[in-house]
């Protein structure tokens, strides 16, 4: 296949090729583990664990550690209210700060590397899940980025108009809450002239559609499952031992 | 593939929410390999003919549906925004969407893509993502999409409003080949006639009411008294450019005199946030310009040359990575939104963007409301033609009244400095006539205007002009 070479030669790194089916593993998998997380030294490895993998397989790590920034800003919460409500008990609050970390982050962080229309090939492939529902969801996600820049507009407008955050943090409030209601507005009119282009390319009647490429398993994959199952299992071992 | 045949018999549509239909007993045919050109003002009605003949009135967009539509061939649509049909990331992958809905085999679907790409001149891979195409790539990527399904009729909606010259006379050529190659028919529905008239067998112009004006050939229309149809808000060729509103100098006068805003080797970073983390890309370098006062300055060069950019820019909108806006003391962009708004109005290329209430009417005074300035609603309504919406919501507006009301709202405040991005793209006469006629007006008030725009006519009304390259100035 022409489509991995493609993209390695744009980023470099076993996560890029990974059929999206092992990230989604790999990403869920570590939920249940997660709660294997007891004691703080259990935690601090598993996480130790993850970071390494993520040294290791990531081409780059500078959208990790985006995720890694808004991740650890939930978990020191969690550290926060636990110590405030467990009753002082530090060893405790942090080990429920580190399980959220190891639940959410390599989730987190692989979400970057799926591309929708491999994903959806996958889902509707593999899976046998309905074709029309997981097309339509891997046309939503591929414009999931325009998001951002729709958002940028709609800040730039208000505040043309002399609305915008302020020191006061109701203000502020009240104007991400303006910020995010246009922005939805925004995506349900992009998303009725998206559905008004596919449907004209007949996917109104599409209930058997067939599938450009095919889906492919390569030992690297199964080589990638093992390593999501036994970072998620690695909690669950420790705490039995 | 076999050339379409298609017709509306009494056709009309009310969409859902709305008291008056929008077309009422329409009926239009189109033989088998015609090419037809259709026309008319904004809120006529062109894009619901086009719509219905797609088959997605009723079923994607709400409403009712009157009256019988009949075509007997695949028809392939093309809409107006080239963003809004893309579905997958990488080109092989979009183009292939239609085939694999028609459950095409694999070699088909690939034989399909590969010939649609080479028809419409695609220079890249079908690995290459469909994220980094510019707007007249991807209406040609669009394009393409159509054409793998080889449908019998193309319907395009304004294709190449959204373009500059040079990418829409690209759209135009890649339409014009794949319908000589294909012999498909076609329907194309435009602002801007002349462009089209010689490759058209017939043209119909749609009145303001719905009702069709006039139904001719290019021949018989160029003997036509363009003036007459021109009175339908339709670009007819040899006009010359609409002239502009007049509008009274007690709604555009500014309130004070216009900071003299000047861009020092400026430099602006575009950084936007993907799933892949930001990604920033240079909009200008080293850009030096002057905004005058009491006179209207053009900022034109072709796509992505920082037109936009430049203009945000001395609306204090953007942070300089290197030089700077020159302007007192804050640094421009630090000033308070409040405080700025008072001294310049901007208005989005995006009407739909600066909305920010839910009536026509409370959206005009909002931000003079903010800094405690009296606004006419009736005479400002009435001087851009909206009065009969004072209590509509600005979503249901078509697109050539919510940029209108794009207008006054970002500059109904009278702010002394006045900056527009590509406020006349895809507008029919009347709307033109409106936006260049405030600007001017302000302009002849006093204010210093910027207008970002690819469009000759705006650039030919304007007192100075600035010319950007690759984000840089290329002649003064």
């Amino acid at each position: 296949m022409t489509r991995p070479e493609a993209r390695q030669h744009q980023l470099r790194g076993a996560v890029l090729r990974a059929n999206p089916l092992v990230l989604l593993a790999a990403g869920l998998l570590v939920v249940p583990g997660s709660f294997a997380v007891r004691s703080l030294p259990i935690g601090l490895v598993a996480l130790g664990a993850y970071l390494l993998a993520g040294v290791v397989l990531l081409p780059s790590l500078r959208p990790a550690l985006g995720r890694l920034g808004v991740v650890m800003l939930a978990s020191v919460m969690v550290v926060y209210s636990t110590w405030l409500l467990g009753g002082h008990e530090v060893d405790t609050a942090l080990t429920a700060g580190v399980r959220v970390l190891v639940l959410a982050l390599p989730g987190a962080v692989l979400a970057v590397y799926v591309d929708p229309s491999r994903l959806a090939d996958e889902l509707g492939q593999r899976l046998g899940l309905p074709a029309r529902f997981v097309v339509a969801t891997s046309a939503a996600l591929q414009r999931f980025d325009q998001l951002g820049q729709t958002w940028q507009h709609l800040d730039r407008a208000r505040r043309a108009r002399g609305f915008g955050p302020s020191r006061n943090p109701v203000r502020t409030f009240g104007y991400a809450a303006s910020l995010t209601f246009a922005l939805l507005v925004s995506a349900l009119r992009g998303a009725t002239q998206m559905s008004i282009a596919m449907d004209a390319r007949g996917f109104a009647d599409a209930h058997r559609r067939t599938w450009a490429e095919p889906v492919v398993w390569t030992v690297e994959d199964s080589a990638l499952l093992c390593l999501g199952i036994a970072l998620a299992a690695l909690p669950v071992i420790l705490y039995a031992l | 593939m076999t050339p379409a045949r298609a017709a509306l018999r009494g056709f009309g549509w009310q969409p859902l929410g709305r008291r008056a239909p929008v077309l009422t007993g329409l009926d239009l045919a189109i033989e088998p390999g015609e090419r037809l050109l259709l026309t008319g003002p904004s809120g006529s009605g062109k894009s619901t003919i086009l719509r219905a003949l797609a088959g997605v009135l009723g079923a994607s967009v709400p409403g009712e549906v009157s009256g019988a539509v009949e075509v007997d061939a695949r028809i392939g649509l093309l809409l107006q925004n080239p963003g809004d049909a893309v579905v997958a990331a990488r080109i092989g992958r979009d183009v292939a969407f239609g085939p694999e809905n028609a459950a095409m085999a694999r070699e088909e679907i690939w034989r399909r893509v590969r010939e649609s790409l080479a028809a419409i001149g695609m220079p890249y891979a079908l690995e290459h993502p469909t994220q980094a195409l510019s707007g007249g790539e991807l209406q040609r990527l669009a394009l393409a999409g159509v054409l793998a399904l080889e449908p019998g009729l193309l319907l395009l909606d304004e294709p190449t409003s959204m373009l500059d010259a040079a990418n829409a006379e690209g759209v135009r050529r890649a339409v014009l080949a794949v319908v000589a190659q294909t012999g498909a028919s076609l329907l194309v529905v435009e602002h801007h006639v002349a462009p089209w008239l010689a490759h058209v067998d017939r043209v119909v112009v749609l009145g303001a009411d719905g009702h069709i004006t006039a139904d001719t050939s290019p021949q018989e229309l160029a003997c036509m008294d363009p003036a007459a149809l021109a009175g339908d808000g339709v670009w007819m060729p040899g006009l010359p450019a609409p002239t502009p509103l007049d509008l009274p100098a007690t709604l555009v006068r500014p309130r004070h005199a216009p900071l003299p805003l000047r861009a020092e080797s400026l430099a602006v970073e575009l950084r936007t946030r993907t799933m892949r983390g930001p990604v920033t890309t240079p909009a200008l370098r080293g850009v030096d310009a002057e905004l005058a006062g009491a006179a209207v300055t053009a900022f034109t060069g072709p796509s992505g040359a920082g037109k936009s950019t430049l203009a945000a820019a001395l609306a204090g909108l953007l942070v300089p990575v290197a030089g700077r806006v020159v302007a007192p003391e804050p640094a421009w962009h630090r000033w308070r939104p409040r405080d700025r708004a008072a001294q310049v109005g901007w208005v989005p290329q995006n009407a739909e963007h600066g909305f920010l209430t839910s009536r026509v009417c409370h959206e005009v005074v909002v931000t003079a409301n903010r800094l405690g300035v009296e606004v006419d609603v009736g005479e400002t309504l009435e001087a851009v033609g909206l009065s009969h919406l004072a209590d509509a919501n600005p979503y249901q507006l078509s697109g050539g009244e919510q940029r209108r009301l794009a207008i006054v709202a970002a500059l109904a405040h009278r702010p002394p400095v006045l900056l527009l991005d590509e406020p006349t793209v895809g507008q029919d006469r009347d709307t033109w006539a409106a936006v260049v006629g405030w600007a001017m007006s302000a302009a002849r008030a006093g204010a210093a205007v910027g207008v970002a725009s690819h469009d000759p006519a705006l650039a030919a009304a304007s007192d100075h002009e600035v010319t950007l390259e690759r984000g840089r100035v290329a002649i003064r």
